[in-house]
């Protein structure tokens, strides 16, 4: 609650929203894992601002707004860039905190802009003020706005915008989606280009040290934002920037259990055939769990299940995509693939639902071990990013 | 307060202002010898008011350093000084006088003018009262807040535009402020609170840290400055933080004593020219008196007043009666929730959900009436202005009338 001696110096025109001190002790537990105390508390703003905010957005307008890609991509998001991505119904709008008491400027990360994926339709300025224990949105501009107007700071690879120049009053945002909607909001973005493998691993191996205390700014922004595209590629630099070792190795999940990672992401193992006793050498694969996943493809629910054929020795693996009720089919239409590592198609990748079925199945045999795999479906499953199974 | 009578006067004078009351009117000879000027290029002499401030208010979109904007801020004298004091009556701890406060707003002068929009209805009054308060509540705010702040929370507590901005203003040369704002950002990327509350009184970073700001400045001044200059230490980095931390305070206190004051009558004997030339004044000035812009305004003012009442009247007995105590009484959000036993929240949310009715109402007449093309930008506009019209409306003065 902001206190009395300042109240009325609010500005009704912004959107004021408290926050508790058992939140801020609460958000500020689930943001230790970052390289730096800068990035903890970078992430910690954000996760206040976005914790504030969201429950706002669903009671008064959108009650389906979800944060985007979805809460367990964020920390890979927050350890190099500042800014969360919420959507709802086709829109998407991207929260900038920052704990600046004056109302300047607005600076937007060039990532949330230029990024195809990562362009929004609406930019909100939020100041956090911790002493206060209350976050305000004091203004929001579009991404036509930031494209048009904005100065572009090539040292900070930021769109910069003056305060005077947003919009502050947040209800407008929808009053002018009714009443002026031929207002551009929207440029179109130019794709990124594609980073081949090797190039992508040299990228890592740099970036991925934590010592580089700005990689967003160490090398050139196409480059970059290609590989913070990728959502499998973003993950393991965050993870390397914690220093951990591999978190998406398949063969590792079977022998010692899924990564706490790969479960915040929804993987888990089940057992689903009794396992014989008394096999000896390298493991069956009946012995072994499969890994499952849930997955949510245009309102029903899914498991997309893997499985070791044979042994490790071969490295041949299953993937089925399945109902995740018992009997359910699979709709015609759906579409089910694997792709490598950097996203190119293979022979015998994908299967398709030509009328309803019970699963649809893959057969993978993979040659070296290491070996990265990336899963789609068609159509996009909610909250849907790239990520990498490792073999 | 004496109020001004002529057109020379209107345009002219300056508040003098003691600690807490006014003094009088001082008039600035340059400005009043081009009220002069101008007059005597008019067939006859021209006294309505609003002529002029739509007058000068053009000749201040093609040339914003001309004398136009003296002009003005002469004019708005008034509107600041009103509200000056209403806010600083509803402060209850603050250090400032009224007049520290009409100092403080009246340098906003220029973002009345930047967003002012003629045609959409509203007097230059009404939005610049709207601003003047809305921007002294903000400095008020962000001053208390930088006072209670120690030199290492605050320099996480500002936009780089600030930080410019007072370094410019200390006299810094370009390639030093490059350089301060680099330390800044080094500082920022490694030094930051270690705790969830409680970060006020934020300590110097340790030795450790230091060094480590001290190498990422020295890596990263080849990319990230127009020129490196020479490698810095630790000393030098801290020295310049904390230059920067001192320049941030100083420029929220700005220097009172040089920013209102008129010119007197001693530098009026030297040849001036206004920037603007004199053929596109006067076509400035037929212009004008073709269009009657200046009627047109009164009544535009009635009618929004007649459209605003309406729906205020349309409004449901507690959005009514939150609106009243809000802006009437002047009472928080809190006290409106503790005296209706709702939650804060809820007259929070009433309050905006009634703003936002009586928004939509005024805009859709703007655009059926005034042929105003509406977009996000005129919507914010008619926002701001609208916060002030609540205001005058529930004002005791105004419901004496």
């Amino acid at each position: 609650m902001y206190d009395s001696g300042t109240s009325t110096l609010t500005n009704l025109d912004h959107l004021w929203l408290d926050i508790s001190e058992t939140e801020q002790t609460k958000y500020w537990q689930q943001s230790s894992a970052f390289s730096t105390a800068n990035r903890r508390w970078m992430a910690y703003l954000n996760r206040l601002s976005l914790n504030a905010f969201l429950p706002w957005l669903r009671t008064e307008y959108a009650p389906d707004a979800t944060p985007s890609p979805n809460m367990a991509a964020l920390p890979s998001i927050w350890e190099v860039v500042n800014g969360t991505a919420i959507s709802f119904g086709g829109i998407r709008l991207v929260l900038i905190p920052t704990e600046a008491s004056d109302l300047s400027e607005l600076r937007v990360p060039q990532e949330w802009v230029d990024i195809p994926s990562w362009s929004a339709d609406y930019y909100l300025a939020v100041q956090v003020n911790l002493e206060e224990s209350c976050i305000r949105i004091w203004g929001y501009t579009t991404h036509a706005q930031l494209k048009n107007a904005a100065s572009y700071d090539e040292y900070d690879r930021a769109y910069c915008l003056d305060g005077e120049d947003l919009i502050s009053n947040l209800s407008i945002l929808w009053m002018a989606r009714q009443l002026c909607s031929e207002e551009t909001i929207r440029i179109e973005t130019a794709p990124l280009p594609e980073l081949s493998l090797a190039h992508t691993e040299n990228l890592l191996q740099r970036l991925g040290n934590a010592a580089v205390i700005s990689p967003r700014t160490a090398v050139p922004f196409r480059t970059w934002g290609a590989l913070l595209e990728h959502g499998g590629w973003r993950q393991r630099l965050y993870e390397q920037r914690q220093g951990m070792q591999q978190q998406w190795s398949v063969a590792q999940w079977l022998q010692t259990g899924v990564s706490d990672f790969a479960q915040r992401f929804g993987w888990g193992s089940v057992e689903l055939q009794p396992s014989f006793a008394g096999a000896r050498g390298s493991a069956p694969a009946a012995a072994l769990p499969t890994l499952v996943r849930k997955i949510t493809i245009a309102g029903q629910e899914y498991e997309l299940r893997v499985q070791l054929k044979d042994n490790l020795e071969n490295n041949i693996w299953r993937f089925e995509l399945r109902s995740a009720t018992r009997g359910e089919m699979i709709p015609s239409g759906v579409k089910f693939k694997l792709l490598t590592e950097d996203l190119q198609p293979f022979d015998g990748n994908q299967v398709q639902a030509r009328k309803p079925v019970e699963k649809l199945t893959l057969e993978v045999a993979l040659g070296e071990p290491g070996e990265g795999l990336v899963w789609q479906t068609e159509p996009t499953p909610d909250d849907y990013q790239i990520e990498i199974l490792y073999f | 307060m004496r109020s001004r009578q002529s057109i020379t006067e209107l345009f002219a004078s300056f508040l003098q202002l003691d600690t807490d009351r006014v003094i009088g009117w001082a008039i600035d000879a340059k400005l009043r010898r081009n009220i002069l000027n101008c007059q005597a290029q008019l067939p006859q002499p021209e006294e309505s008011e609003n002529f002029w401030v739509c007058y000068w208010y053009k000749v201040w979109q093609e040339a914003p350093e001309s004398f136009a904007k003296g002009h003005l801020s002469a004019y708005l004298q008034e509107v600041c000084y009103w509200a000056a004091q209403k806010t600083i009556t509803n402060v209850s701890s603050t250090q400032y006088s009224v007049s520290d406060c009409f100092q403080m707003a009246i340098v906003r002068v220029d973002k009345v003018l930047k967003g002012f929009k003629p045609n959409v209805g509203f007097s230059l009054k009404n939005y610049s009262s709207a601003i003047f308060s809305s921007e002294l509540k903000e400095m008020l705010r962000q001053q208390q807040e930088v006072d209670i702040c120690t030199n290492w929370r605050l320099l996480r507590k500002l936009t780089q535009k600030r930080l410019v901005e007072s370094l410019q203003n200390v006299g810094l040369s370009a390639n030093s402020i490059s350089s301060h704002v680099l330390a800044w950002k080094s500082y920022q990327s490694l030094y930051a609170p270690q705790q969830p509350t409680g970060t006020r009184k934020l300590q110097k970073p340790d030795e450790a840290t230091w060094t480590a700001i001290a190498q990422l400045y020295n890596a990263e001044r080849y990319t990230q400055l127009p020129v490196p200059g020479p490698e810095c230490s630790e000393e030098t980095i801290e020295k310049w933080l904390l230059t920067s931390a001192k320049a941030v305070r100083s420029y929220f206190y700005p220097n009172f004593a040089s920013i209102n004051a008129p010119r007197g009558e001693e530098d009026a004997g030297g040849e001036y020219q206004d920037i603007l030339p004199q053929l596109r004044q006067e076509s400035l000035m037929t212009e004008l008196i073709a269009q009657e812009e200046s009627v047109d305004r009164q009544s535009q003012q009635a009618q929004i007043s007649t459209i605003l009442i309406a729906a205020l009247q349309e409004l449901d007995q507690e959005g009514q009666k939150i609106i009243q105590l809000y802006y009437s009484q002047g009472l928080t959000q809190q006290q409106i929730a503790k005296q209706l036993e709702v939650k804060q929240y809820t007259v929070s949310r009433r309050l905006t959900k009634s703003k936002d009715t009586l928004l939509l109402n005024l805009a859709t007449w703007c655009k059926d009436s005034l042929h105003i093309s509406l977009n996000s930008s005129v919507l914010n506009y008619i926002s701001t202005v609208l916060e002030d019209w609540l205001k005058a409306y529930y004002s005791p003065s105004s419901q004496l009338e």
